[in-house]
């Protein structure tokens, strides 16, 4: 609450940096709009976009918030739905871990975001080649963290377990899954915040829409008021679904969650 | 004696156990890949390990485009170094400034929240209007993706400092200048040093996508000259630096980490 | 006295690698029967209830159950461990009933026992609390309810309360009396504190160190409620000591 008494100062600070933007940008014209525009500029640009206007890169922001959100969604539900109880299995199978993990661990180092241009290849511009990327990106959080989760499990409860007559399956469900629950949920928050960045990253290089492609095409033309508009929808949006998925998680977790502390 | 020669021998055969699993999945793969190229036609073209390897070895002689892959892998990491560098000095200063000084965290922790829920790589547009299209826009992505992590985790270190090692200085007489440089500060390490470790790998996957989406050299030029081309091979053998060289930068974070931290290991 | 046998340990060997931890242990416990077994620290007292589960192979040696050899399925065997083992992730209550849960009791009666068990250790008024709210005590009586609620034929403990103060010690070591009086259960209780043992046990198995073997055995006579300071009791308790001597 400490931090309370000093509220004052952040307002001032964020005016400040707003004033000294608009008096670099409209009242001194220290930096061509061009390169970068000024906070009216990128308001009215954005009041435009919202509206619906189709200029300069051929659909409406709302078009391209649909096309991105199918694309980043349906390529983070695959990486969830599959990384997570890879990872699971390979914490609690050594079999699987001992034969899975060296090919993990050799693909791991390559990032993501690199694959793009095979996947489009092989997969051309359309969504097959962008969902595979998101795909790949968020299950690599998923599996980390679903492992580094079922790790954690305590030897004394899996005994507690054993010695009451449980089998493998019991142990793995009612010990070592709700140990885990709480990385497992940190994965899936990474992921998410994974699972957009690529999105982005590939609709930047090879797509015909989506908020990546719009600002893409904003840079060709110069209008740098719609390439902030655009980064700050991105922001918006990423915050928002990491936001949505703390409510959604929370709700599993109910109190559950909150005795961690 | 005997005994540790009875471990000893113990571990080498559990160690036999994943050696030999090792082998077995990296076969399999290989396999896999064989068999692919072999059935892939038309637009999915898969060419074979051996052929890839092959380009691997021979790029590192004959130049891709005006370099050679070793040429490439230099001006990456140049460019990688000079952005991790400039970011960790002063996301630490940043962090550790906020760490202390809670007015300090006031004014800047908004303008931080601000920008911090944009991709470092929705930046690249921008990036290039202003920096051009040479190495200076990437310098400044990589900039980006390492200082959220740099800054993050030294303010983190700063402010979870023991107060009673601080009160503890404090009464011993130190300044506050000695009490920042000999408690503080090296408190702080594992935290600074945890976010070095992010910060390096985020600057090389940001210097990667960064090269893929616009650059006339480095790694990820490689890779997207192959794409343009249709050159499979060449991607791949792109993709294969890639890895190898986040595999050597996680590496080297870890060892200088375990070297610096010694005293703080928790866990294995 | 002439209750049936109900475990039989015959020549117990358990090595680790080349490690002998236990040398040629052979003893029986009866039906109903509470045991003690005291030993120095680290001397496989452990080694020696982890073998009696499965939890460990056994190198050599027998253990069975009424002449069988144990079959976690089918003995119902509890074992309360040294460390807190109470499920953070479960209010008292779930813990409660979760051995009946694993052993898939109609969800009816795991109530009714949950019920029973938490009545009788007084923890019914914590029943929602997560294992985090409570103090060290009350996670031990927990555990203790969560095994008598399974109405174990053998029950295993090993240093339940080492980490008690003494206060609280007595208070629960006569809580486990009384559940052990009415369920009629057999109780093997692994400590190394001289004085409980003697308090608790109907007969006092002394080990020695390493490799752990069997130094003596003292039957324990003494009426319950046993008084620690009567001369009869302070006696018994000065012959284990005089056995045991590890300083």
């Amino acid at each position: 609450m400490k931090r309370k008494k000093y509220l004052w100062l952040s307002i001032v600070s964020v005016l400040c940096v707003l004033v000294l933007w608009e008096l670099v940008t409209d009242v001194l014209r220290l930096m061509p709009s061009y390169m970068l525009p000024s906070p009216l500029e990128v308001c009215k640009a954005f009041a435009y976009k919202v509206s619906g206007g189709v200029n300069p890169d051929g659909a409406s922001l709302w078009t391209h918030i649909a096309t991105s959100l199918k694309i980043a969604l349906g390529g983070y539900l695959a990486g969830v739905v599959i990384g997570v109880p890879l990872g699971i299995a390979m914490a609690w199978y050594k079999k699987v871990d001992l034969f899975v993990k060296p090919l993990f661990d050799l693909l791991r180092p390559i990032p993501p975001l690199a694959w793009i241009p095979l996947m489009i290849l092989w997969f051309g511009i359309g969504y097959g080649a962008k969902v595979v990327i998101i795909f790949i990106s968020s299950m690599i959080a998923c599996v980390v963290n679903s492992y580094a989760g079922i790790k954690q499990t305590r030897q004394v409860h899996i005994w507690v377990a054993k010695t009451f007559a449980a089998t493998n399956l019991q142990i793995l469900f009612r010990v070592a899954l709700p140990t885990a629950r709480p990385m497992i949920l940190t994965g899936l928050k990474t992921s998410l915040g994974s699972a957009w960045m690529a999105l982005v990253a590939a609709e930047l290089l090879a797509s015909t829409s989506g908020l990546g492609y719009m600002i893409q095409m904003a840079r060709q033309m110069g209008r740098a008021d719609i390439i902030v508009v655009g980064m700050i929808v991105i922001g918006l949006i990423g915050a928002a679904l990491s936001s949505l998925l703390d409510l959604l998680t929370s709700r599993i977790g109910g109190k559950k969650t909150k005795r961690r502390g | 004696m005997q005994r540790i020669g009875k471990t000893v021998w113990k571990r080498l055969k559990a160690n036999r156990q994943t050696l030999l699993w090792i082998v077995i999945s990296f076969a399999t793969l290989l396999i896999a890949w064989q068999v692919a190229s072999m059935l892939s036609q038309g637009r999915v073209q898969i060419p074979a390990p051996l052929e890839v390897f092959e380009a691997f070895f021979r790029s590192m002689t004959v130049p891709i485009g005006k370099n050679t892959i070793l040429e490439h892998a230099g001006i990456s990491l140049w460019r990688v170094l000079l952005g991790f560098v400039v970011a960790s000095v002063i996301g630490m200063a940043i962090g550790i400034l906020m760490g202390v000084s809670p007015k300090a965290h006031a004014v800047i922790n908004p303008l931080f929240e601000f920008v911090r829920p944009i991709p470092p790589i929705a930046w690249i547009p921008l990036s290039i209007l202003w920096f051009g299209l040479g190495s200076s826009n990437k310098i400044f992505i990589i900039f980006l993706a390492s200082f959220t992590y740099v800054t993050i985790n030294s303010y983190e270190g700063a402010r979870n400092v023991d107060p009673k090692l601080i009160g503890a200085a404090r009464m011993l007489g130190a300044s506050r200048r000695r009490v920042f440089t000999h408690v503080i500060f090296p408190s702080s390490v594992p935290y600074i040093f945890a976010g070095l470790q992010i910060a390096l790998s985020v600057s090389w996957a940001a210097e990667v996508a960064a090269e893929i989406i616009y650059s006339q050299n480095g790694v990820g030029w490689i890779i997207t000259m192959g794409m343009n081309n249709g050159n499979i091979t060449q991607i791949m053998v792109g993709m294969i630096a890639i890895g190898v060289i986040g595999y050597l930068l996680s590496t080297l974070m870890r060892v200088v980490e375990g070297r610096l931290c010694r005293w703080n290991r928790q866990e294995t | 006295m002439d209750r049936p046998v109900k475990v039989k340990v015959d020549h117990l060997v358990k090595k680790f690698d080349e490690l002998l931890v236990l040398d040629d242990i052979s003893f029986s416990v009866k039906q109903g029967e509470f045991l003690c077994i005291v030993g120095p620290t680290g001397c496989g007292k452990t080694t020696f209830l982890n073998s009696l589960t499965g939890l460990y192979d056994i190198t050599g040696g027998s253990i069975t159950i009424d002449g069988e050899p144990v079959d976690l399925k089918k003995h119902r065997v509890a074992y309360i461990f040294q460390e807190y083992s109470t499920m953070p992730w479960l209010t008292v209550e779930q813990n409660v009933q979760f051995a009946l849960n694993l052993k898939r009791e109609k969800a009816e009666k795991a109530k009714k026992q949950a019920e029973k068990y938490m009545e009788l250790v007084g923890l019914t008024e914590f029943r929602d609390y997560y294992p985090d709210q409570l103090s060290a005590s009350m996670l031990q009586r927990v555990v203790i309810a969560r095994a008598f609620a399974t109405e174990p034929e053998l029950l295993l403990m090993d240093e339940p309360y080492g980490q008690l103060d003494t206060e609280l010690r007595y208070r629960l070591e006569n809580e486990l009396l009384n559940l052990w009086r009415q369920s009629g259960t057999t109780v093997i209780f692994i400590t190394h504190n001289i004085e409980e043992a003697v308090y608790l046990g109907e007969r006092i198995l002394v080990l020695s160190n390493k490799p752990t073997t069997i130094k003596k055995e003292i039957a324990n006579r003494l009426p319950m409620p046993r008084d620690i300071a009567a001369p009869e009791f302070i006696e018994l308790r000065n012959q284990v000591t005089e056995l045991i001597k590890w300083w």
